[in-house]
């Protein structure tokens, strides 16, 4: 039966769909010229993204080659090799796990306690802090720098991965409450109640009806705090000696300190965007929707 | 992107609503069967209800305040005072000055080029970026189904890539030796670019930051702009080319308008997010751009961190949060509108 009700919909809309190609005057050649267009600049957007890859597998001899090769002749694993046994690779990449996972998890917690008084109670202050809360993700960072560098310094926390594990975390706690919000929300507030009138207490209410429901979106909440903390290099970069330092100022340092070893240091970016590339295509729809939120159909 | 929907994920709410009916009678059938509770006075009700919503929001309050509200103070005090170096590591308390580095910067002929410099950057990337995302938007709903999902994939994997990464690659190709984008300008014929130097020539130097992006904030501004084109009733897309209208007048009648809000918002972002720009010219310029390249970001963190002048750099970073705060406050109007819509 749902079979049926789906080949008639289809087919309403196939009649509702022919008359308008003709009226729309959309001609094959204009389609042919627009899907040229949109070839070209796929190729353009791509091609970037192609030629780190493209690079991280060629020989140094293939890469430093005044005629480039657009496909590498002999593909090899070289320059991974090279990366991840040059100096400093590994500690950074573990620093780089523990300082964003301390962040995600924290600002976790953190935000989805607030996330849960903003989106269940009408409270004195709740106005302000959503006020607080989008205002400072305008905040340019650069001018939160000197004064974090300078509080941080004050009590010894400059140069440990511990500070700048907060500093992500307050980083990416305003975004954080921001979402888990909106994914509270849509659970009915109904369903606490029916909860409460069954006799669960307001913490029995929270672990059985709120978490289960807004699981998926903590999971997407915390991949983009996740993005966020892995991309960020200023802050280590700025506040921690050279050798402790995440991968993304590994990969600045690598560039700057002796010319550009471009085979091995594309090779450690592709090592270093692959989670975050992965991540991103899982949760990418929450965070086109996340920045633009209703302003379409609101 | 019809198509290219079907390959992203689920929005996490729909699941959410989607898991709500089994879930809540399993657990609600099924009560932990607690000591009759002792019946709250209204007065204690009335208690809780305060409390618990600030006991919540209480360490994300802390949070903010201590690492956000209080540097933003903090680094307003230190515009006022003259902090450097030396109170750094003795821990001296650095002298008052009161508004000497504003009227040292104001004065600065150096400062108003880095202004100037930043506010074109930042007017010629949003208009291209926002212009090409309207367009590529468009164009997403005139190709093939083939062609859509080609230009949606290539875009998600440039919105993916860390800005750190996407600006090496950039200069990786724009490399004066081994660089792709020479080898690829000397096919032209008559054309002699090897061992061409982008930078060397500031105007070319900018085109190539620019590029780069533009290019990276093609994909979110494509995509957004897409889905807000699929919102546009058909109807009255229909009824006006029914009328007589042609593509354009379609397009500025009937389309513009209902896209409008999206375009404020989106532009918005945009001006927030250039008028910021560091990254790209950080990693481009070797970590040392040369004063050609220096915007009103770079301006701030090379006096405080390059030069230890941190009273100064604060000021610079005072002023630039002025700058902005226009547009700012227009975004959170914005998003207040919508805040205020649930």
């Amino acid at each position: 039966m749902v079979s049926t009700d789906l080949r008639a919909f289809g087919q309403t809309k196939q009649i509702t769909r022919a008359p308008r190609a003709t009226t729309a005057g959309r001609s094959r050649t204009g389609t042919a010229i627009a899907n040229t267009v949109g070839v070209i600049f796929t190729i353009i957007m791509a091609f970037p993204v192609y030629w780190v890859i493209n690079t991280a597998f060629k020989p140094a001899n293939e890469v430093l080659s005044f005629t480039p090769h657009f496909v590498p002749q002999n593909i090899t694993l070289d320059n991974f090799r090279s990366a991840v046994n040059a100096p400093n690779f590994l500690l950074d990449m573990r620093n780089s796990i523990i300082v964003t996972c301390g962040a995600v998890a924290g600002a976790l917690v953190v935000g989805f306690l607030a996330a849960l008084a903003i989106a269940r109670f009408r409270f004195y202050g709740r106005r302000a802090l959503i006020m607080v809360i989008l205002l400072v993700q305008l905040v340019p960072f650069i001018a939160l720098l000197i004064p974090l560098y300078l509080m941080l310094n004050s009590v010894q926390l400059t140069n440990s991965l511990l500070g700048v594990s907060v500093t992500y975390l307050v980083l990416i706690l305003p975004y954080t409450v921001w979402t888990l919000r909106g994914f509270i929300h849509n659970v009915p507030r109904e369903l606490d109640e029916a909860a409460l009138v069954d006799g669960c207490s307001r913490w029995q209410t929270f672990t059985r009806v709120i978490l289960p429901l807004t699981g998926p979106g903590l999971v997407a909440t915390s991949i983009y705090g996740f993005i966020q903390a892995w991309n960020e290099f200023l802050i280590i970069y700025t506040f921690n000696s050279p050798e402790n330092q995440n991968l993304m100022a590994w990969l600045l340092q690598n560039q700057t300190l002796r010319g550009t070893n471009w085979g091995p240091l594309m090779a450690g970016a592709v090592i270093t965007s692959l989670p975050v590339v992965i991540f991103f295509m899982m949760i990418q729809k929450n965070i086109a929707a996340g920045l633009t939120a209703g302003a379409v159909k609101g | 992107m019809h198509a290219g929907k079907r390959q992203l994920t689920v929005p996490a709410q729909v699941l959410a609503r989607d898991g709500s009916p089994s879930v809540s009678t399993v657990e609600i059938d099924r009560p932990p069967a607690p000591e009759e509770p002792p019946r709250r006075s209204r007065l204690g009700m009335r208690q809780e209800r305060l409390r618990t919503p600030l006991l919540l929001s209480l360490p994300a309050m802390v949070l903010l305040a201590v690492m956000l509200a209080y540097p933003l103070y903090r680094m307003f005090m230190l515009s006022l005072q003259d902090m450097k170096l030396r109170h750094l590591i003795s821990g001296l308390a650095p002298p008052f000055v009161g508004l000497a580095n504003y009227t040292k910067i104001l004065d600065d002929p150096v400062f108003w080029e880095v202004v100037r410099r930043t506010a074109l950057f930042t007017t010629t990337a949003v208009v291209i970026s926002v212009l090409t995302g309207i367009a590529i938007a468009l164009l997403m709903q005139r190709v093939s189904t083939g062609v859509r999902i080609a230009m949606v994939t290539s875009m998600m994997f440039v919105w993916a890539m860390p800005q750190l990464v996407s600006a090496q690659t950039f200069k990786w190709m724009v490399d004066a030796d081994f660089g792709v984008l020479n080898w690829l300008i000397d096919l032209i014929p008559g054309v002699d670019f090897a061992k061409h130097s982008w930078f060397a020539d500031p105007m070319q130097g900018w085109v190539v930051i620019t590029s780069l992006v533009v290019w990276g904030a093609i994909p979110f501004l494509a995509i957004t702009m897409y889905a807000g084109l699929s919102q546009v009733p058909r109807e009255l897309t229909e009824a006006a080319r029914i009328d007589g209208a042609n593509a354009w007048q379609v397009f500025r009648n009937v389309t513009l308008p209902i896209l409008r809000p999206l375009i404020v918002i989106v532009t918005t972002l945009s001006i927030i997010w250039d008028f910021q720009v560091f990254t790209q010219i950080w990693v481009l310029r070797d970590s040392k751009p040369e004063n050609e390249y220096v915007t009103l970001a770079l301006y701030s963190y090379i006096q405080a961190f390059g030069r230890s002048n941190y009273s100064l750099g604060a000021a610079i970073a005072v002023i630039t949060v002025l700058f902005m705060l226009g547009v700012m406050a227009f975004y959170v109007r914005q998003m207040f509108k919508i805040g205020d819509a649930d």
